[in-house]
């Protein structure tokens, strides 16, 4: 369990984090989203123990983890910006890693180098960034960890290997409950592997949910009346609306039982009623209050 | 078993949902049938654990599927099932939207009924 309370973070006069909190649950797969700038990187690498948090508290497994040997031994991460010791091949790192982390696994990691099919002579350096990745992948997932990090971790792999990556992270969550704290700007993707959500915007965490829970809050709908109400949607919250002809389009942040019920009161011609994908949340949540950017969404 | 698709609106889990009632519906999956656990469906489709064992629990409230601790998750038999009063309702609408286009497609309404007798003649075992 990863908990994060209150924290604040300053960068020379810029505020970075603003008492912001994040909580992961044992064995979920969590997935941290926001804007370009909106403190990702900074949040992450404060869970790994790498910043120090200037206010507040994170605590993984109820101990703080800035500087703490045992936690760090258990915890795998991938930052977006790799790092390898200059002369060395797949194979010497991987020998460093093992003198690092106790549990870590031969088998696995001759299984991964098979089935990624590197070149474990190679020097590091020379792999393609692509590859680069996969060889930290590679290195990481055979230490074993109970708490695996992942900053942009598909960024710049092809569509095999993505596949790859998930199914080795999804069997670890399934096998040992592995943890997985994991950001990206792809959220069709995050929508697919993750549970949880958190969406990060300056600094400040603005959404934290169960995924499906998030999703099963918001609705677009696509309405049309033969002859309308007053105000047909009424005791509804409506973040959007917009007219094209007849058809009125809506986002409403309701239950769908609600939206229903309260829409068929007026006998529509038409009713659709779509769930937003991650995307359009992310999207409206972000970007909603722009003019310019809101003539790009809807 | 069956395919996801990560393109459609549908959440992973509701496509979980109605792939396994689907499935259970046909026949495909008979009763008293054991489901792959959570760990291997959470592996061959490459789905998040929590995912899987979240589309469980609701199959098992709607009466689709039973658990026994220890043995695994097995489909219920159909008398078994509840009768969701909320799903019959949805399922019937659904049925009059379609019949009401079919008539407006101008199929005469001997051959609608003559295709719901039909449809009922199929599957009239399960009755």
């Amino acid at each position: 369990m990863i908990k994060v309370q209150n924290v604040d973070k300053t960068f020379d006069g810029f505020q970075a984090l603003h008492n912001l909190d994040l909580n992961v649950k044992k064995g979920s797969i969590y997935g941290l989203v926001g804007t370009n700038g909106a403190g990702k990187t900074t949040l992450i690498k404060h869970v790994t123990g790498i910043l120090k948090q200037d206010e507040g508290s994170i605590f993984i497994e109820d101990a703080p983890v800035y500087e703490n040997l045992e936690i760090k031994q258990r915890m795998g991460y991938i930052p977006d910006d790799l790092y390898f010791f200059a002369s060395y091949n797949l194979k010497e790192s991987a020998g460093f890693y093992k003198s690092i982390y106790p549990r870590w696994s031969s088998e696995r990691y001759a299984q991964m180098v098979k089935q990624f099919e590197l070149d474990e002579k190679r020097k590091l350096s020379r792999f393609s960034k692509g590859m680069q990745k996969q060889a930290a992948f590679i290195l990481t997932m055979s230490s074993m960890p109970d708490y695996l990090i992942l900053d942009e971790p598909i960024d710049g792999l092809d569509p095999i290997i993505r596949k790859l990556v998930w199914k080795y992270v999804v069997e670890d969550v399934a096998e040992r409950e592995m943890t997985v704290l994991v950001s990206s700007h792809n959220l069709r993707e995050m929508e697919g592997i993750c549970d949880s959500i958190g969406i990060l915007n300056k600094g400040k965490m603005m959404i934290e949910r169960d995924l499906d829970e998030l999703k099963s809050d918001i609705h677009k709908i696509q309405v049309a009346f033969r002859d309308p109400k007053e105000d047909p949607y009424a005791g509804l919250n409506v973040l959007h609306r917009e007219s094209r002809g007849t058809v009125d389009l809506l986002i409403i942040r309701n239950r769908k039982e609600l939206v229903e019920k309260i829409i068929s009161e007026s006998n529509p011609v038409v009713f659709d009623l779509l769930p937003l994908s991650l995307e359009e949340i992310f999207i409206y949540e972000l970007g909603g209050g722009d003019s310019e950017i809101e003539g790009i969404i809807f | 078993m069956f395919q996801l698709d990560l393109k459609s609106r549908a959440s992973i889990y509701e496509q979980i949902v109605d792939n396994i009632k689907e499935l259970i519906i046909a026949d495909v999956l008979s009763a008293e049938e054991k489901l792959p656990s959570v760990r291997e469906l959470s592996k061959t489709l490459t789905v998040n654990p929590n995912t899987i064992q979240k589309a469980y629990r609701e199959l098992e409230y709607q009466g689709f599927i039973y658990t026994v601790s220890g043995l695994g998750t097995f489909v219920s038999a159909a008398a078994d099932k509840e009768v969701d009063a909320k799903r019959v309702g949805e399922v019937t609408e659904e049925l009059k939207r379609s019949i009401r286009e079919l008539r407006f497609l101008g199929l005469p309404q001997e051959q609608v009924s003559m295709l719901l007798k039909d449809l009922l003649e199929e599957r009239g075992d399960l009755g």
